[in-house]
């Protein structure tokens, strides 16, 4: 099984939509908000550059695990490779593992660039910080990843893309991704995995602990996507 | 070709390698599969033959468990097809199977060779596919017939015993084509089972030593080649009658010995073109001559296995309708 998990990191790795979409992309918007707030603060009081840089980081990390996983199978499940795989000695879940491990990797390199373009700008937290909010960001990646094989075995080929971008945008604006969330809104953005997801830095300002209500939901929303994943994942291998 | 003669335990003579019995697989109101029992022997090299929809790539499914069946069982070396598949015993290489992206060749192969309990040196597995001169190129980068290679060396990545191939010379030329039923006679003489389906008949004909006819699900002939052919009235008699010699009923030539179609077709000068397919073509031409024709211009030939096909798949339509309207009644 680990040699279609590195197969499936290094192929990732060498895609070009990679390094654009979920590496040059965020990195680039995260410039462009700094100069935006030109050094002030977003709604609520936080600097611009630590508000973005984690925001930028879960867009990045989200934008990797959704292509990476649900794109990637759905259309391998068209194009035959699913079969192919099923022909060799490898457990049925093999595919699956490898599809999660290297969204696992891929999204490393999100949020690490990111990381580094805000130490440069001035983003100032103590190495136990950093290290606990890579930490965090990349753990919750995980509920995406699952939320991405779900919507991977879930939606046919042809209209796998649009459904992830509509996904995608949707979950970013109500998350916070481009602005903080704040009055009605948030009683909707509770329920949006990515508005979560961003909170998992809270601990980070002054005065605040880990958002154990944010980690509570999130915990719940991956119960729900691996469910959903395993049992589509089951449907279409009887089907295929 | 002689890399890849790595000893294997292999099959014994009497031993099963695939069976279906009383197999059925329905997708919806359409009867993929109907009824079939069928037992492949190690060592043959067996072609799947039909039209499109008979039910090839169906049966090859639920051979290689990628399906279940409705009813009956299918078993793989005597175990199930899964069992067979993690063991090693069976590689296939489907139309519908596909390759991973963003990877070379060289990769893609190396990976099938790791992942199989016995695999071979991803060198020399390309090698007997033909494609180490295109190993550093991206998967998704090669034409139809070189993807059709690597398919194929995925199938034969390790010692297999038994080698399934649906359509496997889809989109190669004819050279390539050439290379490749000599692989494959390789793998066959390594004493290894291949079951193949093709729509190239000529294929089937020079290659296979079984030919399995499928048509609307169901298995319609199994034989040698020429015992197909022969099946299907194999050869053609064809003459001329010239109105100078004596009259002979034509109702005389439908009794001849071993007649399976008989057709007449007139000219205005009165010559009478006959032509009649035959399953036993020695004793027709001996009886036309007691019943007292005067044939000009004998000839016996023989069909093609593509025409025997077709006489056979048709038959059996005209039968099946024939059914379809008694049951109406």
């Amino acid at each position: 099984m680990s040699t279609l998990i590195q197969l499936e990191i290094m192929r990732t790795l060498r895609n070009k939509r990679y390094l654009l979409f979920s590496l040059l992309y965020p990195g680039l918007l995260y410039v462009f908000f700094i100069n935006a707030y030109g050094g002030g603060s977003v709604a609520g009081g936080t600097p611009a550059k630590s508000y973005f840089m984690v925001s930028m980081a879960t867009f990045g990390a989200v934008g990797a695990v959704l292509s990476n996983s649900a794109q990637r199978i759905s259309l391998e499940r068209k194009s035959g490779w699913v079969r192919q795989l099923r022909l060799t000695a490898l457990p049925g879940r093999a595919y699956t593992a490898a599809k999660i491990a290297s969204c696992a990797v891929t999204t490393l390199p999100a949020i690490a660039v990111v990381f580094g373009i805000g130490a440069a700008e001035g983003v100032r937290l103590s190495a136990a910080r950093w290290l606990g909010l890579g930490l965090a960001l990349w753990l919750g990646s995980f509920v995406f990843a699952a939320l991405g094989v779900a919507l991977g075995y879930a939606a046919a080929p042809d209209s796998v893309q649009p459904i992830v971008m509509i996904t995608y945008m949707l979950m970013a604006v109500f998350g916070g991704t481009w602005f903080p969330v704040s009055g009605s809104l948030e009683n909707f953005a509770r329920f949006d995995p990515v508005y979560l997801y961003n909170r998992l830095a809270g601990f980070t300002q002054p005065g605040h602990s880990l958002d154990t209500t944010a980690v509570g939901g999130l915990a719940g929303f991956l119960v729900v996507f691996v469910a959903a994943a395993a049992y589509l994942y089951r449907k279409d291998t009887k089907q295929a | 070709m002689g890399r890849m003669s790595t000893v294997t335990a292999g099959p014994r003579a009497d031993e099963e390698v695939a069976a279906f019995r009383n197999v059925s697989k329905s997708y919806g109101p359409v009867r993929a599969v109907n009824g079939l029992d069928l037992v492949l022997r190690p060592g043959e090299t067996v072609a799947l033959l039909g039209p499109n929809g008979a039910g090839k790539s169906s049966s090859l499914d639920l051979l290689l468990g990628l399906r279940d069946p409705d009813q009956g069982s299918v078993s793989l070396f005597g175990g199930t097809p899964r069992a067979a598949v993690e063991t090693g015993r069976v590689g296939a290489m489907l139309q519908s199977g596909g390759l991973m992206g963003d990877v070379k060749v060289r990769e893609l192969v190396k990976f099938a060779c790791d992942v199989h309990p016995r695999g071979h040196r991803p060198a020399a597995v390309m090698a007997d596919a033909g494609i180490t001169e295109f190993a550093d190129r991206r998967v998704d980068r090669l034409s139809g017939g070189q993807e059709q290679r690597v398919r194929f060396a995925l199938a034969i990545a390790g010692a297999n015993d038994l080698i399934v191939l649906d359509e496997p010379t889809t989109g190669m030329d004819v050279s390539v084509r050439r290379q490749f039923w000599a692989t494959m006679r390789a793998q066959a003489d390594a004493g290894r089972t291949v079951l193949f389906a093709t729509h190239y008949l000529e294929e089937a004909d020079s290659i296979a030593d079984r030919v399995l006819v499928l048509h609307r699900g169901r298995l319609i002939a199994d034989g040698t080649s020429a015992e197909i052919k022969a099946k299907a009235g194999a050869r053609r008699i064809t003459f001329e009658l010239h109105p100078a010699d004596p009259y002979v009923e034509e109702t005389a030539l439908r009794t001849l010995p071993g007649t399976v179609s008989l057709d007449v077709t007139g000219r205005s000068d009165g010559v009478r073109t006959v032509r009649i397919r035959s399953t036993d073509a020695d004793a027709g031409v001996a009886a036309l001559y007691r019943a007292g024709f005067h044939p000009h211009g004998l000839e016996v030939t023989s069909l093609g296995l593509e025409q025997a096909f077709l006489t056979i798949t048709g038959e059996q339509d005209a039968a099946d309708d024939f059914a379809d309207q008694e049951g109406a009644r």
